[in-house]
């Protein structure tokens, strides 16, 4: 290798370890959020209510094939402390199953609950939910699965959160529990953990957040206003996060490990895979939607960019460190620029050593036994959950490019959902009761 | 007096989560920490209120249950050093005094040392690009700590070539000690000190001639120092921001990079960090830290594997040697046993001040001992623990002790003296103090007080003028000066003319044009460096000239060539008298003895 060619290696090697390094930081930054300081920390609570209900809540629940846990989760909507809700329950019109137990509890508690049937020829959940939306009646429209374990005190608490913050969207925390089933669901629980707990509670304080599926609460009018959710898009709450902040709606977003919902990860590797290549591409979509360029703030622009591409930064670095690391062990590179491609991995050793506290503190705010054997599949598992990442995100480009979106996929949802579905009530039932308490 | 009225509060106040009361929590409204003042007459309460473990006792308290703490509970007052004009009037008229006293003469006292010497040169070397020293870098220290001594003086030494010498560059020591002079100030307040006893623990750190003498020097441990101080500043932030914990342990590894003997402070930074996060956050915080800390320490292994030079082996140096080496210098003695290597270093220490070695040792213990009673003490736990372990270290009856050890030691014997004195203040003025005291058992109170401080200047101020009065006068380095300047004028061709010299004179010798390696020979390399033997195929007849120093004196004995070559040589020049004298010797070559 002439001196040239080492100084060529040399200088690319430099770059890409310092852009890795910072994609790393910002993304390690902001992931502990929450922790910053113990005041950030108590901030990301919900505030307790005063006691007086006065909004009134329109609960959209989609269902699909979804008979075997919807009654539950109705019913566990029913105990809701909140004195001025109504549950609508949009069920298909060719899912006769789904739509008993539906119009059952209807019958059962007729001044709460009401079904709504969705005629679209092919379905989704933004459709269903816009098919809803001219039938609600109270000042906030929320969101829940069919499978969501949601708490009694929920609604009081968003509803003192609307009134005591003027805000115009409440996101509360959604929680996968089930972290003991799989590796990979181990490492999707505490997903799950650091983005409600922490990433996005500074997207809400920045002003540009891509809502959660459930859990979400909006005003009606704000939502209608909006022209309701985009039936054409795959992540249609983050569709609608960031149109709404885009145009400067006031979100906040508050965690509570009493108050989250509850839901299950998906059953099998492959439905996570499809899950999340769903979720890549719909923000990919979301990104060439461009509403986010209507953001004021320059960094919010870039926090929008940076969000919004994050699942394709992330797959590429999962790819990159590790050969960036090996280029320089192996190839014959002066000891300096080999510490500089250091750099992403200790970024990378740091995320990971907060991950296994995130994993501890998960388990101390839940009441659930971690064990070693947990840690250990965090660590062990990490590379491989990154590879299923990469591919989920490569999967996303590929249909995007291909043009393969809504349709075709959708149907793929909600076999999805239903696998999802079926997993939870019977292998993982028992889970839901113990994580319950 | 408030001797310890910022400390009657909280060191890990739980206040943030209960305030689920006080206001909208949700994230968009911000909520100020130090805007909150404690409702009740919380401070002052006095030193015995257990108020320090508050938070530890009320666990559990996650939030979202009511009213787990009365509101009234003591709060944290922030310390805003920047905004706080008396603070900075202070410490600025300190730093004033503190850089005009060891700036003044720094060039002249004390004697150069041949550390110094070694650490600069091998700064230079860094400057000069030629790697981490100008000989094989054989893992005797982790290089951090002249790689700043390098970017230190590059500026100045880039528009005064001949300044990079070690009498001049002591002026970059200057900059280091102002540096750890503020931070320790910072550090006391942020350890809720109350102002007077920051201020004295800054002039304490500062104006000891014991700190005088060796903070003027070039040694690696006066830049450990100030990042310790700076870690420990982070670990105390009052935010209890988690960047700032993972930051001090960033500064931590390199105060430890910078001089290993720092290891041994980690656990009392930890200790303060632990006492100064809050139970929320903590567990984040502290692995953080661990975590930068291990992170960044691993990389000078890691520097060694890539060079392939952390396992022993033929033909090379490695880490490993280096640690083997520096593990088994021959032990200089118990500390305490007279006549021994370590009672000589320790006595001159004391020489130049008792006070703050033995005052400030006692006054760490007292901090320990009174730890249950004392909020003072347990806020100050952590350098309380320092300066202890740093004793218990310097003890080991076995173990070599350098002359700069106690560097390390002085800002937390600086920061529990004035931390004790404080605490002896409260105690005087406020213990067991009714609300309708009688006004003449306040005036004893304050007489009582008087008079304490009274004696402890009277005692004090005397021997540290005296010891301040040498540094601001003595001339130990007119030798030294008179030589590199003999060296420069009266050799005839210093291209070609080989000098062994000791380290302090060897950048002395490269800027009179001697060729730095083979022509100016750091004396013992001439037996010891295999690649510097080479050089010298006829031993001693290979040199011309001998720079006897003290130190070559000394060493020669153990150095064959650098003795023959003393032995077959004459004075040419000679400058001082008795043991210091500083003699130029011409080999007798010619003669062919």
């Amino acid at each position: 290798m002439s001196v040239g060619d080492g100084l060529f290696t040399s200088v690319v090697i430099s770059a890409i370890s310092f852009a890795l390094f910072w994609v790393a930081a910002f993304t390690l930054w902001w992931q502990m959020h929450a922790w910053r300081t113990p005041e950030t920390l108590a901030s990301t609570r919900f505030d307790r209510p005063d006691g007086g209900d006065r909004l009134a809540f329109s609960l959209l629940l989609p269902a699909r094939h979804e008979q075997a846990v919807l009654e539950h989760t109705i019913d566990r909507l029913l105990e809701s402390s909140h004195a001025d809700y109504e549950i609508i329950v949009i069920v298909g019109h060719d899912d006769p199953e789904t739509a008993a137990v539906a119009e059952r509890a209807a019958a059962g508690a007729p001044e709460r609950v009401r079904v709504v049937v969705d005629h679209n020829e092919t379905k989704n959940k933004p459709k269903a939910l816009n098919t809803a939306l001219p039938h609600c009646r109270g000042d906030i429209v929320g969101v829940f699965d069919a499978e969501d374990q949601v708490h009694p005190e929920l609604l009081s608490h968003v509803d003192h959160a609307f009134r005591a913050t003027g805000a115009d969207v409440v996101q509360g925390g959604v929680q996968l529990i089930n972290f003991h089933s799989s590796w990979y669901s181990l490492r999707n629980c505490l997903e799950y953990f650091f983005w409600f707990r922490s990433r996005l509670h500074l997207h809400a304080e920045k002003g540009f957040i891509p809502l959660g599926g459930n859990t979400v609460f909006v005003r009606t009018e704000v939502l209608r206003e909006a022209g309701g959710w985009d039936q054409n898009c795959l992540a249609e709450d983050c569709d609608l996060g960031v149109r709404l902040s885009s145009v400067g709606k006031k979100v906040v977003v508050a965690y509570d490990s009493d108050m989250v919902t509850r839901e299950e990860t998906p059953g099998s590797l492959m439905s996570l895979l499809k899950q999340r290549t769903r979720w890549n591409q719909g923000f990919l979509q979301v990104y060439r939607k461009k509403d986010w360029q209507q953001l004021p703030g320059r960094g919010q622009r870039w926090l929008a960019r940076y969000t919004l591409m994050t699942p394709f930064m992330q797959a590429a670095s999962g790819v990159i460190i590790p050969v960036n690391f090996a280029v320089a062990v192996f190839l014959d590179v002066p000891v300096g620029i080999a510490i500089i491609t250091f750099l992403p991995m200790i970024t990378a050793m740091v995320t990971f050593v907060f991950e296994i506290v995130g994993l501890h503190d998960f388990g101390r705010q839940y009441g659930l036994r971690v064990r070693f054997v947990h840690y250990l599949k965090l660590i062990v598992g990490g590379p491989f959950y990154q590879v299923m990442l990469a591919g989920a995100a490569i999967r996303a480009v590929w249909r995007e490019q291909r043009g393969r979106n809504e349709w075709e996929l959708t149907s793929h949802t909600g076999a999805h959902l239903q696998t999802a579905g079926a997993g939870a009530t019977h292998s993982s039932a028992p889970i839901r009761e113990d994580a319950h308490r | 007096m408030t001797a310890t009225v910022p400390t009657a509060t909280d060191p890990q106040p739980a206040d943030a989560p209960t305030d689920a009361t006080a206001g909208p929590q949700l994230l968009p409204v911000r909520q100020l920490p130090g805007s909150r003042r404690p409702a009740g007459p919380g401070p002052g309460a006095g030193d015995g209120s257990d108020v320090g473990d508050a938070s530890d006792a009320s666990d559990g308290g996650d939030g979202g249950s009511p009213g787990v703490r009365p509101s009234a509970g003591p709060a944290r007052p922030m310390v805003r050093f920047r905004s706080s004009r008396p603070d900075l009037l202070l410490c600025g008229a300190l730093l004033l005094v503190i850089v005009l006293v060891q700036g003044w003469n720094l060039t002249d006292f004390p004697a150069l040392s041949d550390d110094e010497g070694t650490y600069l040169a091998q700064a230079w070397a860094v400057q000069q690009g030629e790697g981490l020293a100008h000989y094989t870098y054989w893992y005797d220290h982790p290089p951090l700590g002249w790689i700043q001594i390098a970017a230190l003086t590059w500026l100045p030494s880039l528009f005064v070539p001949d300044w990079m010498t070690v009498a001049p560059m002591r002026f970059s020591m200057l900059a280091v000690s102002a540096a750890s002079a503020v931070l320790i100030y910072v550090l006391a307040r942020r350890l809720w000190l109350p102002r007077w006893a920051a201020g004295l623990a800054m002039g304490l750190f500062g104006l000891s001639p014991l700190s005088v003498v060796l903070q003027r020097e070039i040694f690696l441990d006066n830049l450990a120092v100030m990042w310790m101080l700076l870690a420990f500043c982070l670990a105390a932030s009052p935010s209890r921001h988690l960047w700032h914990h993972f930051g001090s342990g960033l500064a931590a590894a390199t105060a430890v990079l910078t001089k290993e003997t720092m290891l041994v402070v980690l656990p009392a930074l930890l200790v303060t960090m632990w006492r100064h996060s809050h139970r929320d956050t903590r567990k984040f915080a502290v692995t953080g830290a661990i975590t930068a800390c291990a992170l960044i320490g691993l990389s000078y292994p890691l520097y060694a594997l890539l060079n392939n030079e952390l396992l022993p082996g033929a033909g090379h140096v490695s880490l490993i040697d280096g640690i083997t080496y520096q593990m088994s210098r021959p032990g200089s003695g118990f500390i305490l046993d007279p006549g021994s290597g370590s009672n000589g270093v320790f006595r001159s220490w004391l020489y130049y001040d008792t006070v703050l070695p033995l005052g400030g040792l006692a006054g760490a213990v007292l901090l320990l001992v009174t730890h249950r009673w004392s909020v003072t003490a347990r806020a100050l736990a952590g350098p309380a623990l320092a300066a202890v372990l740093l004793a218990v270290v310097a003890m080991r009856p076995s173990g070599y002790l350098p002359a700069m050890y106690v560097i390390q030691a002085l800002p937390f014997l600086a920061l529990v003296l004035a931390a004790a004195a404080a605490s002896v203040t409260h105690a005087v003025l406020r213990r067991r103090r009714g609300p309708g005291e009688r006004r003449a058992l306040v005036y004893a109170r304050w007489a009582l007080a008087g008079v304490l401080a009274v004696s402890a200047a009277a005692y004090v101020l005397p021997r540290w003028y005296e010891g301040d009065r040498t540094a601001l006068t003595a001339d130990a380095n007119a030798p030294y000066r008179r030589a590199a300047a003999w060296l420069g004028r009266e050799v005839p061709d210093p291209a070609h003319t080989r000098v062994l010299v000791d380290d302090a004179l060897w950048l002395d010798a490269v800027h009179s044009g001697f060729a730095p390696g083979p022509g100016a020979i750091w004396f013992y390399k001439a037996d010891l460096d295999p690649a510097v033997t080479k050089t010298l195929p006829r031993g001693w007849r290979d040199i011309d000239y001998v720079v006897s120093s003290p130190t070559v004196r000394r060493d020669a004995v153990d150095l064959p060539t650098v003795k023959a070559a003393l032995e077959h040589s004459t004075a040419v020049a000679v400058f001082g008298t008795g043991e210091d004298r500083i003699e130029i010797r011409r080999t007798d070559r010619e003669s062919g003895s």
